[in-house]
């Protein structure tokens, strides 16, 4: 298995690399990053912005910049991959691009995790309910509300969530949901327990709004494996032998049937990416969406191309964590 | 395989239990909290760095943000009329000289960085070599942005202990507005000067104003100071200055946070979770949340920028005064206005002059007598047709052939300038001529490229308006987008930025304004609006200032409890 | 990246259709009708097509009809409450909001359907050719997909759009999400594949000298249609949606065209305040989604009761 592992990522590298040339590309030829600058009142002088090309190696040609950001030779030491070095932001030094994906990453794996484990505990009993139950009104009541998350624009879904945790908070009189942030604005004295429910707070209304699609896709999933397993020689032959239903249920067929979800949500989590920018927009958490976005809005390619590589490696490795995990789960399946 | 199993899961729930309880304890530097009054105030967009002199940082955001922690030498109030900073600077500067150009501060004896350092003559030179723009001072010219002021100054002189300072501008030029140098906030010199940056060479200049982009002030020399470690894209904690030498604000601390989000800024605001703001957008939505909210005050205020209709001068059918004129005239400026802010701002009224705005004293209205800016077709085709263009149906026509489709150009996204495109579109159809609305993401670089034929957008404006003529319409401007080349207006922008009164400067600028005009190059539309909001639960004493960077928050130190 | 989905989907088969033999027209007229018998049997799926054609009739009918468009008129008091005139209201600047959401329907099915169609092409193409040859093609050309699978699909749309001049219209909008949509479709079809040309018909057809292009043309394809159908059909709400999400951060179609998404993301503050500019975009891409995943449900069904969801 180690030996698969390795040829897995060694493949994997020259897909990262070809994926950043095109991001870089794409990224390079979309405009110019010191156009407010340019735009300014009173003009900054033709030094300044001479000046500011430079910093920000503007002043080189694309291989050029793709080159450096990868080695840094060539550069003013501020720059290079592999030396550890993510080059300088467009938008000042005070932006540190890797102390930013730093915190990034620790705020939205709160956010991501959150949203997976509920997803996938509520997709396990919405799907197994609904296999259970087929044709049931109930079965028709989960897929069609699974079906409503799955059509719903992500944003717009989030102001619905947030309009509703302010509706609680106002009829009950509380303040236990937050809108904004992944913590209040003054934490500082405050206990851990009190951190904690504030944390909490914070995390409900975007976990519900970056689980719902999932959930939904999951429970589809779910549902359609337990009807197989169900279906299957194996439990009609415990059935038959006369195990409790109960029994069929948990100990033959939910086992067999989780088996394809586990590699389902771990290859979902990836997918998760693209809901994170979006949820972590409306409820203004400062975690890696936010910072794609706005490296995206202020045209900033070394940022761009950091959280690339970052998310890049994360679809990898997941990608083979849900390899590796259904190998594991699955004692048929053997690697090479 | 039954052990591995459960193994495999403990394993995953232990993780992500671990990822989510990880918000469990407060991190180290975080700060806030503190007894008493506490206000959050939305900012709605990052900062780029913490130097305000620098292009990154020389953002209204970061102007906000420094607020009440670098002490500025005056400022406008809401008015528009000059006051000078009296907590700092306790005599009343006045011209000495004029020419040269020469004036004097007394800085306040008690005025000290909270580290117990004076705030002394060198932080003036340090602001005036910052923006000096001569490579002698400043490497590279230290990266600034530029200035109207600071670049005129010949030296800056500290006596008596630095605790006074004068300043004398270049021989042979003038400049109305001298006393605007230092308005954004002083910057603590000595900390640069700590960190072994030699400010007296031009390379140790360059490295401490690189070096206050990157790190936020530690000291304070106003009624304020940041506590923990601020953030540019996140949040800010300031809390009261115990060294401040002038009267201690009421409140206890004030919370800046970054917001882009302005769907949310209401449920947020009703919430309790922010206390106000003074966004610099625009959306009628936002205000009519705004109205039904309960213990909310908010106004609407116009100023602070003004949209308008740039014409590219090097398109060849553009280059026609006639034809000009003649779009001009098609364009009905009031039903601009009325569509984009009256609804939630029936006050709002077509702006009559590029430089001043209807509410200053040096008001005239320039574009009325011109005909400009009615909607009146018939008189726009007459115009043309004196000009021998001809309406063909629905199409111009100039010696027979149509007159080409215009690219209308705007900022993506930008919701007034949306509609204000698609109103010129419907006039100009009315005239015969086909404008193609192309949005832009990259309004800086589309006008550095003259790549418009006709551009939408704003200027931001302050009080002080001597420079302005020139750098909109001098034709070796940069931001003369147009390429507008008139000699006579080029002498008359030169003429506004080198006398010594205001008074006089506005007469230059008003005929440069009018010449302008007649040119047909620029048609002004609005004053935009723009809105601020706080929670009266908690606040009180709060007043927008459109003539400040620093908007709502300009009195945050004058600011009153509510309990 | 991943072998999962060729693994999963090998042990498939290919997808409820009878695999054996060559297809000859009448065995496929009357697959067809058994196909659209056993759809006809998921009433969801039914009541879902009777509303999908209903709101593209409105769509693209309904401008025909209806006395103002989407754009910009004088004679339009902005700002107005929904009136007999205006079912809908006007926006601010006079825009019949009405008018506005058949011409934004029309412009996001039309994104969709594009999207669909062009990634389904290629994705089917490029899948089978990977999956027949196998080896070191596959391997390579599966790289080619998963590089296009780890560049995230705003990425590439926020980085191009902003560049491309007119980019902004909505076919510029559907061919760069295109880009990036038919490397999940590959996936499925390769799948597919894999496990199709171990068949008795297709080793028959290598028998017998057809050439590559015609096994994978008139044999492999064809016998795949059930899950490319399916994934085709899924991959129109997909499309809608992310118009919408793209439209959110700004980077969908421009103004003064219109697209659902470009609705909802002018009016998402308006939902308490003005309602019916927020709500009508909204349902109908709920409308539009819920009734393509049903009539995807339901070919599932009537195709191949054991395909799972693709979803991007």
């Amino acid at each position: 298995m180690l030996v698969y592992t390795a040829r897995r990522l060694a493949v994997a590298i020259p897909v990262l690399l070809a994926a950043s040339v095109l991001v870089f590309l794409m990224v390079d030829l979309s405009g110019d990053p010191l156009a407010d600058m340019r735009l300014a009142q009173p003009p900054p002088s033709e030094e300044a912005i001479a000046a500011a090309e430079a910093r920000y190696y503007l002043d080189r040609s694309t291989p050029e910049r793709y080159w450096l950001w990868m080695t840094g030779i060539g550069g003013n030491g501020d720059i290079g991959l592999l030396q550890g070095e993510f080059g300088p932001s467009v938008r000042g030094g005070a932006f540190d691009i890797g102390e930013q994906l730093a915190s990034g990453i620790s705020v939205t794996l709160r956010l991501v995790s959150a949203a997976l484990v509920f997803a996938l505990g509520l997709a396990v009993i919405s799907g197994v309910v609904s296999a259970m139950r087929q044709y049931s009104k109930l079965d028709y009541t989960l897929t069609f509300i699974g079906f409503l998350a799955l059509a719903m624009p992500t944003f717009w879904l989030g102001a619905l969530i947030r309009e509703g945790g302010l509706v609680f908070n106002q009829s009950t009189g509380t303040s236990f949901f937050f809108t904004i942030g992944a913590n209040s604005a003054r934490v500082g004295n405050m206990t851990n327990w009190e951190y904690f429910l504030d944390s909490a707070g914070h995390l409900v209304l975007p976990t519900i709004t970056l689980m719902l699609t999932s959930y939904a896709a999951w429970s589809r999933y779910q549902r359609t494996s337990m009807l197989e397993v169900l279906n299957s020689d194996y439990v009609r032959l415990a059935r038959s032998k006369g195990v409790r239903n109960s029994v069929v249920v948990r100990r033959h067929a939910l086992r067999t049937a989780l088996i394809p979800l586990v590699t389902v949500a771990t290859i979902g989590f990836v997918g998760i990416i693209e809901g994170v920018v979006i949820t972590e927009t409306i409820f203004q958490w400062r975690g890696l969406g936010y910072f794609f976005i706005e490296a995206v809005r202020a045209q900033d390619a070394f940022a761009l191309m950091s959280w690339l590589m970052l998310s890049g490696t994360l679809v990898v490795v997941a990608n083979l964590i849900a390899d590796i995990l259904y190998g594991v789960l699955d004692p048929r399946i053997r690697y090479e | 395989m039954e052990n591995r199993r459960k193994l495999l899961a403990a394993a995953a729930v232990g993780v992500s239990a671990a990822l989510v309880l990880g918000a469990c304890s407060p991190p180290e530097d975080s700060g806030g909290g503190g007894d008493g009054s506490s206000v959050t105030w939305i900012v709605n967009q990052a900062g780029g760095g913490w130097n305000h002199n620098a292009p990154e940082g020389g953002s209204v955001y970061v102007i906000q943000m420094l607020h009440g922690v670098l002490p500025p030498t005056g400022f406008y109030n809401p008015e528009g009329q000059w006051e000078w900073n009296s907590d700092l600077i306790v005599n009343t500067p006045e011209l000495l000289s004029e020419d040269p150009m020469v004036w004097e501060y007394e800085i306040n004896p008690d005025a000290n960085w909270s580290d117990g350092e004076p705030i002394d003559a060198d932080d003036f030179i340090w602001a005036w070599k910052m923006n000096s723009g001569k490579e002698e001072l400043c490497a590279e010219i230290c990266n600034s942005r530029g200035s109207d002021v600071d670049v005129l100054i010949e030296s800056v002189e500290g006596s008596e202990d630095g605790k006074t300072v004068t300043v004398t501008i270049e021989e042979g030029t003038q400049f109305p507005e001298w006393y605007t140098f230092g308005m954004d906030g002083l910057y603590p010199s000595h900390l640069a000067e700590a960190e072994g940056f030699d400010l007296d060479t031009p390379e140790g200049m360059l490295e401490s104003s690189h070096w206050f982009n990157e790190n936020p002030v530690t000291v304070s020399g106003g009624p304020y100071i940041f506590e923990g470690t601020p953030e540019l894209d996140g949040r800010i904690v300031k809390t009261v200055n115990e060294e401040y030498y002038g009267p201690a604000p009421e409140i206890q601390e004030i919370i800046q946070q970054v917001n882009t989000e302005e769907g949310s800024w209401v449920p947020a605001l009703t919430n309790g979770e922010v206390q106000g703001g003074s966004p610099a957008s625009w959306s009628d939505d936002v205000i009519t949340q705004l109205e039904d909210a309960p213990d909310v005050e908010f106004g609407i205020e116009s100023g602070g920028s003004w949209e308008h209709l740039d014409v590219n001068l090097d398109n060849e059918a553009l280059s026609d005064r006639a034809l000009r004129q003649g779009i001009f005239t098609a364009i009905d400026v009031q039903n601009i206005a009325t569509r984009t802010y009256g609804e939630k701002f029936p006050e709002v009224e077509p702006r009559t002059n590029h430089i001043f705005s209807s509410s200053s004293e040096y008001h005239e209205d320039v574009i009325t007598p011109t005909g400009q800016g009615t909607g009146d077709t018939e008189a726009a085709l007459e115009l043309l047709e004196e000009a021998g263009y001809e309406l063909n149906g629905d199409t111009l026509e100039l010696d027979g052939e149509a007159v080409p489709a215009l690219r209308l150009r705007y900022t993506a996204g930008h919701v007034a300038r949306e509609i204000i495109a698609e109103l010129i579109q419907a006039d100009l159809a009315e005239i015969g001529v086909t404008a193609e609305i192309e949005t832009t993401d990259d309004l800086g670089g589309t006008l550095a490229e003259q790549d418009f034929d006709l551009m939408i957008y704003g200027w931001s404006t302050t009080p002080a308006f001597a420079s302005t003529p020139y750098n909109y319409w001098h034709s070796t401007s940069l931001s003369n987008h147009g390429k507008l080349d008139v000699p006579e207006v080029d002498e008359l922008t030169e003429q506004a930025q080198n006398v010594a009164t205001s008074e006089e400067a506005a007469v230059f600028a008003n005929e440069a304004a009018a010449l302008v005009a007649e040119e047909a190059y620029v048609l002004p539309f609005v004053d935009t609006p723009s809105f601020y909001f706080y929670d009266t639960n908690y606040l009180g004493n709060v007043t927008d200032n459109n003539t400040q960077s620093r908007r709502a928050q300009w009195n945050q130190h004058e600011w009153t409890a509510v309990n | 990246m991943s072998d999962i989905d060729s693994r999963t989907a090998s042990g498939k088969g290919p997808a409820g259709l009878p695999a054996g033999g060559d297809v000859n027209r009448g065995e496929e007229l009357s697959q067809v009708r058994m196909v659209w018998r056993r759809f006809r049997r998921h009433r969801a799926a039914m009541v879902s097509l009777v509303f999908l054609g209903l709101i593209t009739a409105f769509a693209f009918v309904g401008p025909f009809v209806w006395p103002w468009d989407h754009t910009v008129s004088r004679d339009i008091l902005g700002n107005q409450p929904p009136s007999l005139q205006h079912p809908f209201g006007t926006t601010n600047q006079g825009n019949d909001v009405f008018a506005q959401t058949m011409r934004g329907t029309q412009q996001s099915l039309k994104v969709a359907l594009t999207v669909a169609v062009l990634s389904t092409v290629i994705g089917s193409v490029w899948g089978a050719v990977a999956g027949y040859y196998r080896g070191r093609v596959d391997a390579i050309m599966m790289r080619v997909v998963d590089v296009f699978l780890i560049v995230p699909l705003i990425v590439a749309v926020a980085a191009i759009n902003g560049n491309v001049r007119g980019g902004t219209t909505w076919y510029a909008v559907a061919l760069i999400m295109c880009l990036f949509s038919w490397a999940t479709i590959a996936r499925v079809v390769r799948g597919v594949v894999l496990s199709l040309r171990e068949q008795e018909f297709i080793e028959a057809a290598r028998a017998v000298g057809a050439r590559a292009s015609r096994i994978i043309f008139r044999h492999l394809l064809p016998n795949a249609a059930g899950p490319i159908i399916v994934a085709a059909t899924l991959l129109v709400a997909v499309a809608v949606l992310t118009e919408a999400a793209l439209s959110f951060i700004g980077f969908g179609i421009q103004p003064p065209d219109i697209s659902l998404g470009k609705m909802v993301e002018g009016s998402r503050t308006a939902a308490f305040t003005r309602p019916w500019l927020f709500y009508p975009p909204g349902i109908l891409i709920v409308m539009i989604c819920l009734t393509i995943n049903f009539i995807g449900d339901g070919l599932r069904d009537a195709l191949d009761p054991r395909q799972t969801m693709v979803r991007r």
